[in-house]
């Protein structure tokens, strides 16, 4: 150490800051120095659950998000007499906005509710969101989960009692096998790179299956080039290997599953394919012991996990196990059967389920601990067979991703891996029922609020949103038979339906953080166009209205009428609640939040704001007293007072009065205060008897019952065959007793797709698109230092990233004459691209990829018109279609898995040709959009620093 | 003392967490501002000390991915500092760390040329020679939390693939994971002697599926039932 | 590396500067061709100075921080551009001095002056090797590290000096066969030395980027070199040449730095026109100025292998 003691800077000019980081949906805890209202540095909160410590490329680049130039400053309005879409704005004042839209609104609701749709992005306050519009009482709302990953949510959450996403995780510390499937940075970008390194200090193997091999597959230990859209079947041959070898863990599966209840054989009636039941519902199963039908749920039976049976009306029955087993023993689910498909050897295919069963069975952990079980035994361990999984986008972006994210939980299951020591494991408030206990909404009235949240999980066809004709009741058509079990919306729609008056003319279309007319919407081009069309007969545009909600000058602000600025996330309060996606780890409860750290220096109010004030001036029941007056000062007041039930609130920590109550108790009027005396998050470790088998686990389901996660102490069983999955199948096969659908396209869709056991096939628009014709897959993925659309305006990323490649194969590539760096033409059904291509290696034979979300519109996010982002940066998304290609005589379908709506980005396929030459730079090229009123000029240099350096003298 | 950092390519995602951290930390640091050029215009750019670079090694579908981070390799054979006519470039005798005075620099980049690892880039607003000064401003600064005078590169990396320690004791964690991991030096032909290892990528030993493929290959019907208790 | 103009003009005209002090020296005393009269002796050292200064000048355009120039003395023990600086401006008092006794004495082969003469012409002369050590010396740009920088630098200074004093000769209408064979020798043998570099840095040697990265037995390709756009080092360090455009251009420097300036040489001798032997100096500094652009273009800094090059 030196002897002299240098002083590099004057701390007491500074001061530190607990909060959480909005570079992305990871929400990791910041500790930001601040430096004469300048922020000298933001780095991670140590003792932050998320993160530890730790911060990504851009939590880091915070900074110059903050000074961004593309900030918005003042309410816009649309110039009166100017064209929607044109760029010209006035600023107004945020009296007249909210009073131009109150009005607008009131008459809305005083109508027809649902002429407001109200659609919001990855905003993480959807409990606030969808609170707002269950109250306003329209059945339009939903977030971004519809075009983002809603298979994996659906997938996990219609077998299991939680789910890939936010929903569960491997449990890190004790894994010693890691498959991640498909999955380039996720929402977890921070603790997935942290369980990594740990994952490969302690020896555990980590295998990726990616069509791609960057980032995160660039370090495991194994890559499996998958081709795209299969992963399903691979995991359905991996799944028939281990029962080809009776490679299962036979306890876990009677234990924990629905393995053993009673299927009534019968085709062609209208019980086929349902459980056989007792008078009360339960379904059955066969007692080896006792030689006779018992409750399939009740403890302390033996039931047989194979075989048919008579019942005694005479029915043939067989355990779920063993129609699963027939059916994957079959030879389609041979590796040599699918090594084809999948571009994976089936020499490899073997070889991975043989190596996940040796360490499943082989390396088994225990853990002493005692633990009580739901039927009140007690038992001195926990038995953990540490093989893990991990998927999403890759996964969940095919139209076949919903039964893919099932197959791939299948065979986890199969291991016994679930929610056990080194297996993948719930966050809660999850584990919850299968599926959770919520309808969607189905009816809306003026002046009224739904009667549940807009959004939930249908279980059979009754709980469909559709009209007596069975058309859809959405704007998006979720939960119509299209969509059945949509259960997060379609946002990647709402324009296109909007714009169609399919299946009806809204009014208002209010967006909140969701670029819409770029990145997030398939389809760019044709969307912008439906943005700004006319209705020939009336003259009005065809969206009458669209508000905005944007802290940046997004392309889609361009195409606002109101444009409402919000504050960054450093200069705002906000909640990552339990209420909503849990920042909670598979072994504690956590939620976190944000506080103002930086006086905002423009005319903006947070959004959190603008909505309880408008809830406010609306009337909603649930934001006004009796008299009528606002019940709230606000949001910081409505996070303190509001209960969603008796003692449970947005935030769970230190509530009560004297603040000493966790989880459930009064409010808390200084509640927000121990947040930030506490770092801005809460953290409640579950002892350690609480962390396992937690849906078959006593104590936990009590604890859960009291903090208000689940109705009743009842425990979960998995669903490795859904039924209600089966009714919808039914209903398309026109046995249900209840609902069917009248079109034959959605009969076939229900018969087809909506089978109770996981299934694979071919994503849909590929079984329309010849693959003679368009040779390659063609994918996305996230690169690790940009989120979305959102970093491009910002200083320091946007020099590591400014421009976006199509890669490709290099001997794929060489082979059809095409060179490094050339421009070529990108070519799907739905349109063509020019873009600048890159020949590499690790990019499977038959695919081609590309960093989201890097091109940009000229003229957007503060950037000069000729930025790189506009004039070399492309969009893979004008080759996407939002709807499926056409087919005579059928209506056109949503370019989306036939079950859940998830937007099927994935599905594509193109052919690739040399662009002539000369032909360079990227096309389509779309008009500079105009600067807005008070957006500053580009500066040529930046030397941002917030003191006068030391320098060290030689 | 031989202060330096170890890189762990097998852990290394090539997330520009540390590059971006460390531009974060400079900009304000000994030697800011870190000027950036066009920093919204057509060709952004700017000053970094550390920038990660992406290779791939060996032939599709036998390709690994590697994700190479550089900085300042702190060199005991700092030629850079030796070339420098001005004195600006100095490597510290204490513990070897190699700055640049920025009152003394002329600019006449001689020192980027005589390094091989691209350590040095020239501020040109400021007209002067710029490098990773190992945090020196976040080790020593007394008034820091102990566990974070770090380097704020090794602080943020999500992958742990950065440690900061003291090559000269055998027992430091960098000394150790040099030893235990095989780490290396880059270019070790150009005899600068870098105290900045690179720690290889790990061999996943097989795991052996033999017993598993003897197991069952019965028919279903074959499978011998068990009576578990539900 | 980058082709800095000012970089190309200081090893270019103070090279040639110091190279023609050294002859005007030889010259002077050994009284080749009868020696250099006041006058031819005052134009050779009014150009070498203007040379030099413009070498200077030029060196300190290329500095970034120039208000920090003086400082480039101070480290003299260990560096090479230190040593430049230091004897680059020790040449002057000796080179006017000269120039100062010749004018007022008129006698430029008086021993005063030939001792000025002499330490002007030894201290360029060491300058010049300075300067070819500021490249030789850096083991990170492998087409420079090696004595034949020195001596290319030596060669090309005095056979710019050489052509320059025969075209000053034969302007002033008082020719000079020994010096011109001198010339047209120093040419010959600085085009042959050049051959051999070019043939010296064309074979393949030192790093690769399998050493640059430690994957010493596969295949290593770049994927992404963390920017999209140029950063301080691909400014510096990223030019190249293709092959071809390179023997074109070398082609292009040897017709015009020797081939030529030969053939106007030996017309020169027969039918002594002045003009010839002016443009055969032009050329001749026009034709090394390309030399010394390919000198920079050709060179490949390590650094590069970090960028995707192969080998350097
Ligand atoms: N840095 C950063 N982080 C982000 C975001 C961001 O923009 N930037 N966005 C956030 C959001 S909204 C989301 S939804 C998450 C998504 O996070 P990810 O799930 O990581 O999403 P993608 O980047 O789409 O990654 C998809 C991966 O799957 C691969 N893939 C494509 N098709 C297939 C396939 O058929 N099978 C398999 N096995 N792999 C396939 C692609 O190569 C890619 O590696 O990331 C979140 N985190
Ligand atoms: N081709 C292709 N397209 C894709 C995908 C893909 O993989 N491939 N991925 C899809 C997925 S998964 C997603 S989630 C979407 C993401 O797409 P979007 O949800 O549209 O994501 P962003 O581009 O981040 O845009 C969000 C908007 O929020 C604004 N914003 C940022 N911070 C704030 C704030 O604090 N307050 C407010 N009010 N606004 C803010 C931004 O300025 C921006 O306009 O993209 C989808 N689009
Ligand atoms: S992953 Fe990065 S951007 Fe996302 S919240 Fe964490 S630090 Fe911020
Ligand atoms: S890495 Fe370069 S700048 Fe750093 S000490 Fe070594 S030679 Fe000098
Ligand atoms: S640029 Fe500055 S530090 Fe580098 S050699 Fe020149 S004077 Fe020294
Ligand atoms: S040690 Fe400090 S200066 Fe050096 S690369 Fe890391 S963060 Fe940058
Ligand atoms: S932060 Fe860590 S993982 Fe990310 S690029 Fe740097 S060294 Fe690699
Ligand atoms: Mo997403």
């Amino acid at each position: 150490m030196s002897e002299t003691i240098t002083v590099f800077e004057d701390h007491s000019k500074q001061r530190i800051e607990y909060s959480t980081c909005y570079m992305c949906a990871c929400r990791c805890g910041i500790k930001v120095t601040v430096e004469n209202n300048n922020i000298r540095f933001i780095q991670g909160n140590r003792e932050h659950p998320t993160n530890r410590g730790v911060l990504c490329a851009k939590g880091s680049a915070g900074i110059m998000k903050q000074n961004s130039p593309a900030k918005l400053h003042h309410p816009l309005l649309r110039k009166p007499g100017t064209a929607r879409g044109a760029g010209e704005f006035v600023p107004i004042s945020w009296n007249e906005a909210l009073d131009m839209l109150t009005k607008r609104l009131q008459h809305i609701r005083s109508t027809d509710p649902n002429r407001l749709a109200f659609f919001t992005g990855r905003d993480q306050m959807q409990a606030l969101t969808g609170l707002w519009a269950q109250q306003f009482g329209t059945l339009n709302w939903a977030a971004h989960g519809g075009f983002c990953s809603v298979n994996m949510a659906a997938g996990g959450l219609y077998m299991m009692p939680f789910a890939f996403w936010e929903f569960g995780d491997p449990d890190w510390d004790r894994t010693k096998y890691f498959m991640l499937w498909g999955v380039a940075e996720d929402h977890a970008s921070n603790p997935i790179k942290i369980a990594l390194e740990g994952l490969k200090r302690r020896g555990a193997k980590f295998v990726a299956v990616n069509p791609a091999r960057t980032g995160y597959q660039a370090i495991a230990d194994e890559w499996v080039a998958i081709r795209p859209g299969t992963d399903g079947l691979l995991a359905l041959s991996m799944v028939h290997v281990l029962l080809k070898h009776e490679l299962f863990d036979w306890d876990f599966l009677i234990r924990y599953t629905n393995a053993p209840f009673l299927v009534i054989q019968h085709p062609g009636h209208s019980d086929d394919g349902l459980f056989w039941r007792t008078e009360s519902g339960e379904p059955y199963a066969w007692d080896m012991c006792q030689k006779t039908f018992v409750t399939g749920t009740d403890a302390g039976i033996a039931p047989s996990l194979l075989g048919d049976y008579q019942t005694p009306d005479g029915k043939t029955v067989k355990t779920v196990f063993s129609v699963l087993a027939e059916k994957y023993l079959d030879e389609a689910y041979a590796p040599e059967r699918v090594a084809e498909t999948t571009g994976v050897p089936a020499e490899t295919i073997e070889r991975l389920a043989l190596e996940m069963a040796h360490v499943a069975f082989e390396e088994t952990i225990e853990i002493a601990c005692e633990w009580t079980d739901w039927a009140g035994r007690k038992h001195d361990r926990f038995i953990g067979r540490p093989v893990s999984m991990y998927a999403m986008r890759g996964v969940s972006a095919h139209s076949n991703g919903f039964q893919s994210a099932r197959a791939i939980h299948l065979l986890q299951i199969l291991l016994g891996t679930i929610d056990c020591p080194g297996g993948f494991c719930a966050k809660p408030p999850y584990p919850k029922p299968v599926p959770p206990p919520i309808k969607p909404a189905q009816h809306s009235a003026p002046n009224t609020p739904l009667k549940s949240s807009p959004l939930g999980y249908p279980t059979a066809p009754e709980d469909l949103v559709i009209d007596e004709q069975g058309r859809p009741k959405r704007i998006d058509k979720a939960f119509s038979w299209e969509s059945p079990l949509a259960i997060q919306g379609l946002l990647h729609m709402v324009i296109t339906n909007a714009h169609n008056y399919d299946p009806y003319r809204i009014d208002t279309l209010m967006l909140f953080m969701a670029n819409m007319a770029w990145n997030s919407s398939m389809n760019t081009a044709e969307i912008q166009k439906m943005l700004v069309a006319k209705d020939p007969e009336d003259g009005e545009y065809r969206i009458p209205f669209i508000v905005v909600s944007d802290a940046f000058h997004s392309e889609m602000v361009n195409f606002a009428d109101l444009v409402l600025p919000d504050t960054t996330y450093l200069e705002r309060y906000d909640t990552l609640s339990m209420l909503d996606r849990p920042i909670s780890e598979t072994d504690a409860v956590c939620d976190s939040i944000r506080h103002p750290i930086l006086e905002p220096n423009r005319d903006v109010r947070a959004w959190q704001e603008v909505l309880v004030d408008l809830a406010g001036r609306l009337g909603f029941p649930a934001f006004v007293n009796a008299k009528g007056e606002p019940r709230y000062k606000g949001y910081k007041d409505f996070i303190v007072y509001y209960e969603k039930e008796p003692g449970i609130g947005f935030l769970s920590g230190w509530r009560g009065e004297k603040g000493d109550q966790h989880l459930r108790g009064a409010p808390n009027p200084k509640q927000w205060e121990a947040y930030i005396e506490h770092k801005s998050f809460f953290q409640y470790h579950l002892p350690m008897s609480l962390r396992y088998f937690r849906s078959a686990n006593k104590d936990y389901l009590e604890f859960a019952v009291e903090a208000g996660y689940i109705p009743e102490a009842k425990p979960i069983l998995i669903e490795l065959y859904s039924e209600p999955l089966q009714k919808f199948r039914l209903a398309g096969l026109g046995l249900y007793d209840g609902p069917q659908p009248k079109d034959p396209v959605d009969r076939e869709r229900l018969a087809t797709y909506f089978d109770p056991l996981p299934i694979w096939y071919e994503p849909l628009e590929q079984q329309r698109v010849d693959a003679e014709e368009y040779p390659f897959f063609a994918v996305n993925q996230r690169p690790m230092m940009m989120y979305h659309s959102w970093d491009s305006q910002n200083a320091w990323l946007r020099q590591i990233i400014a421009q976006n490649y199509l890669y490709m194969n290099r001997e794929r590539g060489e082979q059809m004459g095409i060179k490094d760096q050339s421009w070529v033409w990108v070519e799907s059904h739905n349109g063509k691209i020019r873009v600048q291509v890159k020949l590499i290696e690790g990019c499977q034979h038959n695919t081609v990829w590309t960093w989201n979300a890097i091109g940009k519109q000229s003229g957007a996010w503060g950037l000069t018109p000729d930025a790189p982002e506009a004039t070399r940066g492309f969009l893979m998304n004008h080759l996407i279609s939002e709807l499926l290609p056409d087919k005579q005589g059928e209506r056109r379908l949503t370019n989306s898995d036939p079950i859940t709506g998830q937007a099927a980005w994935y599905d594509l396929r193109v052919r690739v040709y040399p662009a002539a030459p000369g032909e360079e730079g990227v096309w389509p090229t779309f008009p500079t959009i105009k600067p807005l009123p008070e957006e500053p000029k580009q500066p040529d240099r930046l030397r941002y620093h917030t003191h006068n350096p030391v320098n060290l003298k030689s | 003392m031989r202060l330096g950092l170890v890189i762990d390519l097998d852990t290394c995602v090539g997330c520009h967490a540390c590059a971006v951290a460390c531009k974060e930390w400079n900009t304000s640091g000994t030697t800011g501002a870190l000027t950036d050029y066009q920093p919204y215009g057509a060709k952004p750019s700017g000053v970094w000390f550390n920038r990660i670079r992406h290779y791939e090694i060996g032939d599709y579908p036998h390709n690994k991915t590697i994700n190479f981070p550089m900085s300042c390799m702190h060199c005991e054979n700092a030629e850079c500092v030796t070339v420098c006519p001005t004195g600006a470039s100095y490597k510290r005798a204490e513990d070897g760390i190699v700055l640049v005075d920025q009152s003394k620099c002329m600019g006449c980049n001689y020192c980027s040329w005589a390094c091989p690892y691209g350590a040095r880039e020239l501020d040109r607003a400021s007209g002067t020679m710029k490098k990773c000064t190992l945090c020196i401003d976040r080790i020593y600064d007394m008034e820091i939390p102990e566990e974070e005078r770090q380097p704020a590169c090794v602080l943020t990396c999500p992958a742990h693939a950065r440690m900061f320690g003291d090559f000269d004791d055998p027992e430091s964690p960098v000394s150790r994971a040099v030893r235990e991991r095989g780490g290396y030096q880059l270019m070790p032909e150009l005899n600068y002697n870098p105290s900045n290892h690179y720690l290889p990528p790990r061999v996943h030993a097989p795991i052996d599926t033999e017993r598993m493929r003897q197991k069952g290959l019965r028919a279903v019907k074959d499978w011998i039932h068990r009576a578990v208790e539900r | 590396m980058h082709p800095a103009l000012a970089v190309i003009f200081l090893t270019l005209f103070s090279g040639g500067g110091f190279g023609l002090m050294a002859l005007t020296a030889i010259v002077n005393d050994f009284q080749i061709d009868g020696g250099l009269n006041p006058l031819q002796t005052m134009i050779a050292l009014l150009v070498s100075l203007a040379f030099v200064s413009i070498g200077l000048l030029s060196s300190t355009a290329h500095l970034a921080n120039p208000k920090n120039a003086w400082r480039a003395f101070t480290r003299w023990r260990t560096s090479w551009l230190a040593r430049e600086g230091v004897f680059a401006v020790a040449y002057y008092p000796f080179a006017m001095l000269y120039l100062i006794w010749v004018f007022f004495t008129g006698h430029p082969a008086a021993l005063p002056g030939l001792v000025l003469a002499n330490m002007a012409a030894l201290i360029g002369l060491i300058t010049i090797f300075c300067q070819g050590m500021i490249y030789a010396v850096l083991r990170t740009i492998r087409q420079w590290n090696t004595p034949l920088v020195p001596a290319n630098f030596y060669l090309m200074g005095l056979a710019i000096g050489a052509t320059i004093l025969v075209a000053i000769r034969w302007a002033t209408g008082n020719p000079a066969p020994a010096l011109l064979g001198t010339a047209a020798a120093l040419l010959v043998l600085s085009a042959v030395f050049k051959g051999i570099y070019y043939f010296w840095i064309s074979r393949p040697a030192g790093p690769t980027i399998r050493t640059a990265t430690g994957f010493n037995r596969l295949n290593v390709r770049i994927l992404d070199p963390g920017h999209t756009f140029g950063t301080f080092l691909t400014e510096e360090f990223g030019h190249t040449l293709a092959p071809a455009s390179a023997h074109r251009i070398k082609a292009l420097m040897y017709t015009i730095a020797y081939g030529v300036p030969l053939i106007l040489l030996a017309t020169v001798a027969q039918s002594n026109a002045a003009i010839l032997a002016i443009l055969a100096a032009v050329l001749v500094v026009g034709g090394i100025g390309i030399e010394r652009w390919l000198f920079f273009v050709e060179a490949q800094h390590v650094i590069n292998l970090y960028h995707g090059r192969q080998h350097c």
